[in-house]
Formats: C-alpha cells, structure tokens, sequence
C-alpha cells in the first residue's frame, strides 16, 4: 500500500486536507510521541489520522483512551516525561478533563503539551455550544486559534515549540468548519526531537497539594505575564493599519478562526480590504496589549467578529478604559453579530455593510410554495439498538406501565424521535445511570426506572455511577447497548472489542464481568443477541420484574459495521420478504418497529421492504403478528 | 488573477475571483467524496481552494451538504447566499433545500431522483412528489436542469458511480472551470484499480449528458 499523502515526507510539497488531518500532520511535523482522547464529533479523525501515520513513524504512541480525563492525563504523563504530547478532544470533553486540567495548568508543561478543543457552534452534532476560549481565562494558559487548514497545520506546530519554551500547557481551539473543512496545504519538515525521555523527581512541581501549589500559583501567575508580555510579538498575530476614512471615519476589525477567513473575503466583496484596519489574532489568549492600543488609538470604530461569547469584546472594552480612550472609540461585536449559533456567509456581508453604512442588497429569494417536512438522521437499517427500542416499547404496553428512560449520547439517542419516543432524558455521557440514581429516590415502582447507554459511553463514565447505584441501593435498571463499537464518531474501537487504534490487539474487558465486578449479583445481570426479539423481550420482561439494580446487556454488531464485515468475508445477506397474502397491512411494522426498510403499499395495503437497503437482520420477522415476514432461501 | 468562465452559447466570458459549487443530497450518495475530488481538481488547476463539510450525519440518512470554493485567493469557506456558481443534487428535493443559496447566477444541476425520508408519514407529514418539486424548480430559476444520473451510473456498470457521473455533467456543460485532465486525475485518485474502468465509463456518460444539456444553457 502507498504512504497515505497525509503522511508524506515531502515538504514544499501541495496537497488536498481536510482540517483535522492538517492538524494530525502539525502534531507529526513537530515530532509528537503521545497522542491521546477520546472520540467526538468534529475532533475524531485527528487521533484515527495519527494511528494511521504510525505505520511510518513508529515512535508515535496514539490511544483511545477511556475518556477524556484519562486522555488528558496520558499525555500529561508524557509531557512531566519530556516528550511531546497532545491531548484531543472535542468541547465537551473539556469538561470531563478538566478537573486534571485546571491543576496541571498550574505545574505547566515540560515536553511541549498542547490540548486540541475542538468546539461546534451550532450544535451540528453537540449538546452545546459552550465557547472553550474561556478555559484559556479560567485555566490562565494561552489559547491559539487557526484561521484556515494551512494555518492549524502550522500553528499547531509552533504550539508545542511554545508550550516547551514558556512551560506552559497550550490550548488549541477550533470549530467545526475548521475541523470539518478541506483546505491547500504545503507540507513541512518533519522534526526529529533527539532528546531522552525519562521522568522528573521533582516532587515540588509534580505533587499538587496546598503547600506545592501556593508556589505554583505564583509561577503560574508569573508565567501568564511573561506570555501576555510577548503576545504582542506572536507571529501569528498581524496588524494591519489603514489611516484611510470612509465618510470620515476610520474603521478597525478584530477576528481570529474561520470569522477571519469570512471576514477577509466579506471586506474584498466590498473593496474595503486596503481602507479599514484589522487585527488578525492566531493567539486568541491573552490579548496582544500593545498592538490592541496602535489599533485603538488609529481608528474611531471598532468591529469585533467573533462567534459565541463576547470574550474579546469584553477584553477589549476593558483595554479601551485602561488606555483612556473610551471617549475616541466605539467598540461594537454583540450588538451586530448575535452570540448564538453560526455565522453564515451572508451575515458578515450584511453586518459589516451596516456597520460601514454601505448599500447591501440582500439576496431576494422567491418563496417556496411548498413545505419540505425535515430529513432527520434515523437509526439505520438493522440497527441492533431499534430492536432493543422496540422490546422496551412492548413491555411498557404489556406491563401498562410508564417508563423513565434515562438515556445518553450515542447513536441511540435518535430514538427520541418516532415511532420509539423512548429517550426521555439525555445530558451528557454517562449521564443516564446518573440521572437515574436520583429518580430512583423520588419514583414509585409505578414508573420503571432505565438507564440506556452504549458500549463506549458506559465505559466513558458509565461506570462510577453504577456503583453508585450498587452502594446506596438505587433501584434501577442498566440497558448497556453493546455494538461493539463507538459508531455515532466513525466506528472507533473501545474496550468492550479490545481492539486499539492502531487495529492491533489489546486487551478485551467483557462487560458482564464488569458490572459483576462492580457489585452488580450474578442474578440480575442478563445478556441477549439484539436480533433475538422474542428473548429479549422474555428477558427484558424479568428484568423489569426483579429489583435493585440490575443490568441488562443487549449485544449485536453494529449493522453498518456487520455489513462490511459480511461483504469482505462474502457472506450472504439473508433476503428478508414480506408475503402478501399473510400481510395484514396492520401496519405495525412500518409504524411502531419503524425501519427505514420497511414501507407500506397504499394501492394494496401491503408493507415492503426495500432489498436495496435491508440488511438481513430479521428482526421484523419477529415483529410481524402474523407471520408474513419470512426470510427467502434458495 | 482571476477565473474564466464560458458563460452561454456565444462563449462570452465572465471573470470571477472565486468560483463556488454547493453539492447536496442524501447520505450515502458520495456527496463528501464528490467535493475531495473536485478540491484536488482545483488544486491541480493552481487555485486555493476551500470546503466546509457535513460529516458524522452520512450513514444515517441525513441531509448533506458540501461547500467548495476555489480561486486564485480564497480565504471563507462558507458561502453567501446568492453566491453559488453551482448547485449540484444529489436528490431533488435536497436542491429546493438550498433553493436560498442561489441567486440570479445561479446554475442548478439536479439528480431527477427523489428519496423520501423514513419514517415521513409516521410524523404526519405528506412529502410532495417528484413532479411538484420538479415543476417548483424550474418555476422558481430559469437554471435548473434535470437529468436521470444513477441510471447513467446503472448503465456505467454500478450505481456507486453516481458520483462521478455527476462529476462529468458539470464538466461537459462547461460551466466548472476546472480542466478535465484535473479533474479526471483527481478521481482516479480516491477509486480502486478494479474500479476505474467503470468509473471512466461513468464519467464519459455523465460529460456526454452535460454536452447535451450545454445546448439548452441561457
């Protein structure tokens, strides 16, 4: 097989990348030797880039590790080791690490450390839209921001150059359209750092407790300054000044990330380029003091352009009291921009026009007459987590009760939507088993209490809070949907497969064993094959009827992934038909079961199923009452 | 520097500093790979190029849409309403979608194929017909062209190759200004040895099918 161009050792050389593989080849460039995260959506293919690079570049050392916080803390070990670490993740993940963030921000780095945010404003595929640049404020470290592929490629590199030079951890945020977004990129050199790795007694430093970290604080604050200082010389942030007036006033832009790619190309549109001033921030923590001054003091408007949270803006309101000017200049961002979601294409068009007071006439679109109900994503066909679904929905109406299904991020989550409406709750990860515990304390057994979540995220952070089930005797009842794979990101292995990133062997941890481990008894564990409906429901039905905690395990290969696996192996797909003169057209498949194979024949009141996109499982075989669903051999 | 587009039969030119194409459509339908082939292509033609993707959402039946840019000096990769040189469906009604992105300009390159979402009708919701979107188009842009690419692609031998039929379509009614050497070389680039013959049928299909409909072009 070809070296992946990703992966090249050509510099000067002209490619094709998407942002996180750029950002992967920043990280190798620098001659990074611990990578480690945990996956999510836009940050994934930055740790899978890297694994595949490691059959080139044997002395990087990827893992997924169990979570965030975990993630965090290898790389941190291998920072206190000298060698150089990143840590990925996407916003969210932040919160989990944080907790071993916040204090080693304070010890600060000795091989160069960088952690990659990768945030998503517009929830795309989040929970939120939180705005990571305020761990920079809150962590007191510097936080860099790319403006297009090429920049995080290099930007990333000089991170860890940064990070060794200064002892401090780096905090490289993105979002999703940098992540998510190809660009031109001229490969670099990659660096062999020639230096010995080993560990530091210097116990002072690495041991955080009160009388340490009273002096540490001190350092950290010294540190801050320093950087604050040399912010102004970044070579990543420029200054522009332009002395030029439009209707005699003079205008100035503020804006890092891809906001400063769409504002570039928003001022050419206009002709502006060469008449207004603008500050381009690569580090967007702390503030470059002295050129924010040249800028203050050389316009009489300023436009901040940042999505999210006011964070410049605020920091440069406050400068602007500082340096006496606030009767010189206006400064203007939330007032224009809105602090939520996305800035489309055309708003910088429309708000920079406003802001200028120049003519923009808004693209007239004629209305569309008719509506275009929405394309959801749906859980796909075979899914082993809609036969699990569906079971539960079964039980709810045999056993005329109403369930609290407490449930997590995954793929599963798509079952909030119809026909399964059965996601009633959903936070965070792990945050299922959690939830759960406190309804347990308030619910009668009138209202069953589940916790459903996935192989991964029940390894992610599942697990803390089963024990907490087990201890203080919450009643309740586990789903872990095991698919064997962490499908919702791109099908990353997990402990439950015990494959690791790189696809050698690892060590496989058996779920069952583990919930036993956890102090869950042998009795109120159960484990049934997904595809298996009618002993899924005969075992989720005693599950439901047993008490304390119990958890019931529901395996099957995600189908997507068993797909695959049928095709290079080939192996037949079983043909799955429905039997017109036994159909019924009661309709319960299409509309209670749901798969997206399965459609209904109005003329002949008939379900079909569609064989370009069944996938054998046979679930529906199950489904149907009256048997007119029959798998077809030949 | 600056683009050169062939724009209508008198093959009067106009000059852009940058060109931008808006594929849509389905998941699954190779919409992401569709805009890394034309990025190489753009990139083998000397230009900057730019794209903001859909990902996470394509195995699961969701709407996917793909940004692109290109030009002698591109630095957003998002596009502004209006601004779209290109519309490529994937899917009908995937293409009244994005129906705002389009302007005056605009070219619309629409798969006469409809997909209906699952699970539509248990919602409550009636979804139109091919013919009612069909004629919404072509009511609301003079632009629009329609064309039936997976039987092209059935005919090349594979419906994978839906895709770069596609591809072809936009290069024969010679309004992507990408040359064909680039772009040809940028598909073998992402299709196995085993399929490239296929593909280069595929391919040839789809710019036989765009020099047809170049003869209907405003």
């Amino acid at each position: 097989m070809s070296i992946p161009y990703f992966a090249e050792e050509i510099p000067g050389k002209r490619v094709i990348m998407l942002g996180n593989e750029a950002i992967a080849r920043g990280i190798l460039e620098a001659g990074v030797v611990i990578g480690a995260g945990y996956p999510g959506t836009p940050s994934s293919e930055i740790l899978d880039t890297l694994a595949k690079m490691k059959p080139y570049y044997p002395h990087l050392n990827i893992e997924w590790s169990i979570n965030e916080k975990v993630g965090f803390e290898v790389a941190y070990g291998g920072s206190i080791s000298n060698a150089r670490s990143v840590a990925v993740m996407k916003h969210v993940g932040l919160n989990v690490a944080s907790d071993a963030f916040m204090t080693a921000c304070y010890a600060g780095a000795r091989g160069g450390m960088v952690v990659v945010s990768a945030d998503d404003p517009n929830c795309f595929s989040s929970q939120n839209e939180q705005d990571n640049r305020y761990f920079g404020l809150h962590a007191l470290i510097p936080v860099f921001e790319p403006s297009t592929v090429q920049e995080a490629k290099d930007l990333i590199k000089y991170a860890f150059e940064f990070s060794e030079e200064h002892h401090t951890i780096v905090l490289f945020r993105t979002t999703t359209r940098l992540n998510h977004g190809r660009g031109d990129v001229i490969l670099g050199e990659i660096q062999n750092i020639d230096r010995p790795y080993g560990f530091d007694w210097d116990r002072a430093r690495w041991v955080c407790l009160p009388s340490h970290s009273r002096v540490l604080r001190t350092k950290l604050l010294e540190r801050f300054e320093k950087i604050s200082n040399l912010a102004d010389e970044f070579p990543f942030n420029s200054l522009k000044l332009s002395s030029e007036k439009i209707n005699g006033i003079r205008y100035g832009f503020i804006a890092a990330g891809i906001p400063y790619a769409q504002l570039i190309d928003t001022l050419i549109d206009f002709g502006l380029e060469n008449k207004v001033s603008i500050l381009k921030l690569g580090m967007v923590y702390p503030p470059p003091k002295k050129l924010i001054r040249k800028l203050l003091s050389s316009v009489d408007k300023i436009l901040v352009v940042e999505e999210l949270e006011p964070i410049l803006e605020n920091i440069l309101k406050q400068l602007t009291y500082e340096n006496k000017l606030v009767n010189e200049v206006e400064i203007h961002g939330k007032d224009y921009f809105p602090q939520q979601g996305e800035f489309s294409g055309e708003i910088y068009l429309e708000k920079v026009a406003s802001f200028i007071g120049i003519e923009y006439k808004k693209n007239v679109i004629p209305d569309i007459k008719i509506s275009l109900p929405p394309r959801l994503p749906v859980l796909c066909p075979g899914c082993s987590h809609r036969s699990t679904f569906y079971a539960i929905t079964l039980l709810e109406k045999e056993l005329k009760l109403k369930f609290i299904n407490s449930s997590d991020i995954g793929c599963y989550t798509l079952a909030v939507y119809k026909p399964l409406e059965c996601v009633d709750t959903e936070i965070c990860m792990g945050g299922s088993i959690g939830l759960a515990n406190g309804f347990a304390k308030i619910h009668s057994t009138e209202n069953p209490i589940l916790a459903i979540l996935g192989d991964s995220t029940f390894f992610h952070s599942g697990i803390p809070a089963l024990i907490n089930a087990v201890y203080n005797q919450n009643n309740l009842l586990v789903v872990i949907l095991d698919n064997r794979s962490t499908s919702m990101t791109g099908f990353q292995d997990n402990p439950g497969t015990g494959i690791k990133i790189t696809k050698e062997p690892g060590t496989r941890v058996v779920i069952e064993e583990l919930v036993r481990g956890c102090g869950v008894p042998p009795e109120n564990i159960w484990v049934e094959d997904s595809y298996n409906l009618n002993k899924m429901v005969e075992k989720l039905r005693e599950a439901l009827k047993a008490q304390g905690v119990r958890v019931f395990i529901s395996r099957h290969l995600c189908s997507l992934l068993e797909e695959k696996e049928f095709r290079s192996k080939q192996i037949q797909i079983p043909v799955v038909k429905v039997d017109p003169s036994k159909c019924k057209g009661c309709l319960i498949c299409v509309n209670q079961f749901g798969c997206p194979a399965l459609s209904f024949n109005k003329e002949e009141k008939k379900a079909i199923i569609n064989q370009e996109i069944c996938r054998g499982c046979k679930v529906c075989i199950s489904v149907c009452q009256y048997d007119a669903i029959y798998e077809e051999i030949n | 520097m600056v683009i050169q587009i062939n724009k209508g039969p008198d093959n009067w030119t106009i000059e852009k500093k940058r060109f931008s194409v808006l594929n849509v459509g389905v998941g699954g339908q190779g919409i992401i790979r569709t805009t890394q082939i034309l990025a190489w292509a753009a990139l083998m033609d000397g230009y900057q190029v730019r794209t903001a993707e859909t990902h996470g959402m394509a195995q699961r039946g969701g709407s996917v849409s793909a940004y692109i840019r290109f030009g002698p000096e591109v630095a957003s990769p998002l596009i502004p309403k209006g601004q779209v040189d290109i519309i490529l469906a994937f899917e009908i009604s995937e293409a009244l979608r994005v129906f705002n992105f389009s302007g005056p300009n605009t070219y619309f390159f629409v798969n006469n194929k409809i997909i209906i979402p699952p699970m539509v009708n248990q919602m409550g919701f009636k979804y139109p017909s091919n013919e009612i979107l069909c004629q919404q188009l072509k009511n609301l842009h003079y632009n629009t062209y329609f064309f039936d690419a997976d039987k092209l692609a059935l005919k090349a031998g594979t419906s994978k190759a839906l895709n770069i039929v596609m591809l072809g379509i936009i290069l024969g009614s010679d309004k992507l200004p990408i040359k064909e050497d680039s772009l040809k070389h940028s598909i073998l680039r992402f299709i196995p040895k085993k399929s490239q013959e296929v593909n280069r049928i595929a391919f040839q299909l789809g710019i036989e099918k765009g020099k047809s409909i170049r003869r209907d072009l405003l």
